[in-house]
């Protein structure tokens, strides 16, 4: 009896052992915060533009895809496709930002962390009908069928061209097909301790977003054919990004 | 479309489950008085599988509430039963008519209590939106949804105490109720079990997928050349040719509908405070949502008149009128809208593409009609 309660402990200790997680993770928190000008975007709010013009902004979003964690060669996907509303109407959600919340981050330093905006092509062949309601990639309000392609990014709001504060002209640039699918990286070192969080600031300022962007002329712009407009746009993403630990 | 019956291993399985079920009979019902006792009518759940057109999304079901034949029956029995109203005159029938693509030719509907402050919403393809029922998007699934109307003061002006009650007296519904769900006993028929009964039905009322646009997606016809460029200018697929409609980015195919929510000009505000019907923003809480609405189906419109959330435009030819003005002026109004200056030829362009959208099949399909 009592070789069988020993071996019975020993069975037990061996089995809480075993229990004992092999990988050390820990968790990483992203704030995305619009800015304008480094300062908190709220919506419906004026700010100066180009040429003596307001703007004010009434939706802001965006796609980010293959969010990764850089360490020498190899990558640490944390998320295939997030859907980014970056839409805040008071100052404290603005300053507060989008949050995602990452769990089961193997604990290191990485190098740095990389991700997409957009949608990367080989989802961006699907269509919103190929996805379950709980993915982002099933909104129809982000496919456009001119451009067989989802919205990565939508920009709108209002400009008051006559500077008399009155916004009169309503804009919504949006961007999208395979050719505009823009991968950021930062370089800066990331640590992930074992059971602690870590925090990081992703701010996206607008202003330098629609730098060069010929609102005026161009308020629209989902012409398969004409892609002037939102390449500008776009090829301002990786000035426009910053992030902070 | 329509629905059959899934039948491969199933039949097994249930047979399984009934002889467990029945097995069990003495020792689940005992204390239930001999006279509430169901379990003598047989309970075999067949699988209602659901036709659908191959580029529709994905049906949905909740898991605690599959379609099944018998919860499809009795959710019919219950959408057409006017038992759910206090004085028994209306159902959710009245104000869903198949005849009308499911709406009610009415700008605003009518409860017992008088008038509705919105119109009824059409329900063809209602069991794919995820995203918020209801013009205002209060309830997030159709179980929910269901239960909403039986107790508005104006709708039904009902309690569900009282239609619990009426429907446990019922001479036919608690057979019903036992073939749908397998309850045991008659005091089990409650409000839940009614309402995911009628989300059932609802879910069943696919249309599409064989309309002149569908048709014409799958290549299988040319589009006459009023509704090709119509075609065109709803989709903005060639504004070499004509101008952009702006009409995808809220009514996007294949639903013609959308997740989202949005402030097509109905409303004249000078400020986020100033609107009538707050709509979405009400739900939300966020005053940058008021002045918005869920933008509903736009196929089998051509039944669905009159149009928008208030009905306040009559015919097809004024809604399109009303896009090409560009609405009325507020903070919360789509970026989409703006004076388009459709030429008449233009809008006979855009309403002959609206009809391609026309499935009557769903009006005169004998699985959405009233059974009584």
């Amino acid at each position: 009896m009592k070789h069988l309660l020993f071996l019975l402990s020993g069975a037990i200790l061996l089995g809480l052992t075993s229990c004992k997680k092999d990988v050390e993770e820990g968790t990483m928190t992203i704030h995305f915060k619009a800015v304008y000008d480094g300062q908190p975007l709220q919506t419906f709010t004026t700010h100066p533009f180009e040429n003596g013009q307001q703007i004010e902004f009434t939706h802001l979003s965006m796609f980010v895809a293959d969010l990764a964690l850089t360490h020498q060669s190899s990558l640490e996907v944390l998320d295939d496709i997030e859907l980014i509303d970056l839409s805040f109407e008071n100052l404290a959600s603005a300053e507060e930002g989008y949050t995602l919340e990452l769990t089961g981050v193997p604990a290191r330093t990485y190098d740095g962390i990389t991700f997409g905006i957009g949608v990367p092509p080989d989802l961006n062949e699907k269509v919103p009908a190929d996805f379950p309601s709980s993915n982002p990639l099933s909104k129809t309000s982000y496919y456009w069928v001119g451009w067989s392609s989802y919205i990565f990014q939508k920009t709108e709001g209002k400009l008051d061209t006559l500077g008399n504060s009155d916004p009169d002209l309503g804009f919504a640039i949006h961007t999208g097909s395979d050719a505009l699918y823009t991968t950021l990286e930062g370089d800066p070192a990331i640590t992930i301790q074992d059971g602690k969080n870590t925090n990081i600031d992703i701010v996206i300022d607008y202003k330098k977003i629609l730098q060069g962007v010929d609102i005026k002329a161009s308020p629209q712009n989902h012409n398969p054919n004409d892609i002037a407009t939102i390449t500008i746009l776009v090829n301002n993403l990786p000035n426009a990004f910053s992030l902070f630990q | 479309m329509s629905g059959n019956v899934y039948k491969p291993g199933y039949y097994t399985l249930l047979a399984v489950l009934s002889i467990a079920l029945a097995s069990c009979h003495d020792t689940i019902v005992s204390g239930i008085d001999p006279s509430d006792d169901l379990t003598r009518i047989p309970y075999n759940p067949i699988v209602y599988n659901v036709e659908m057109p191959a580029d529709y999304p994905r049906l949905e079901q909740p898991q605690d509430n599959p379609m099944t034949v018998d919860g499809i029956r009795l959710g019919r029995k219950l959408f057409y039963d006017p038992i759910l109203s206090v004085d028994s005159t209306i159902s959710c029938g009245s104000c869903h008519s198949p005849s009308l693509s499911f709406t009610d030719g009415l700008s605003r509907s009518e409860g017992v209590n008088g008038t509705t402050p919105r119109g009824s919403m059409s329900l063809v393809n209602v069991g794919l939106h995820y995203h918020g029922l209801f013009w205002d998007g209060r309830a997030s699934t159709l179980e929910e949804q269901a239960l909403m109307p039986v107790e508005d003061p104006i709708e039904m002006a009902e309690t569900w105490d009282r239609v619990e009650q009426k429907l446990r007296k019922h001479p036919d519904y608690p057979a019903d109720f036992r073939k749908a769900f397998g309850i045991e006993a008659i005091p089990m028929i409650d409000r839940f079990l009614a309402a995911k009964a009628i989300a059932q039905f609802e879910r069943s009322l696919i249309s599409g997928g064989n309309t002149r646009y569908d048709r014409f997606i799958r290549g299988e016809i040319f589009l006459e050349e009023n509704e090709q460029n119509g075609y065109l200018m709803f989709f903005d697929l060639n504004p070499n040719l004509v101008p952009d409609a702006e009409c995808g980015h809220c009514h996007n195919a294949p639903l013609f509908a959308s997740d989202g929510y949005f402030n097509n000009g109905l409303q004249e505000s000078p400020d986020l405070l100033g609107f009538s019907d707050t709509g979405f923003g009400s739900i939300s809480g966020l005053q940058s949502d008021n002045g918005k609405f869920k933008a509903p189906t736009l196929r089998n419109l051509v039944f669905t008149a009159p149009y928008m959330h208030d009905g306040r435009f009559t015919t097809l030819s004024e809604v399109i009128d009303h896009y090409s003005s560009g609405g009325k002026t507020s903070p919360t109004k789509s970026e989409f809208l703006y004076p388009l200056h459709f030429t008449e030829s233009q809008k006979a362009d855009l309403l002959a593409f609206l009809l391609t959208l026309t499935d009557s099949t769903t009006l005169t399909n004998p699985e959405f009609q009233n059974p009584f």
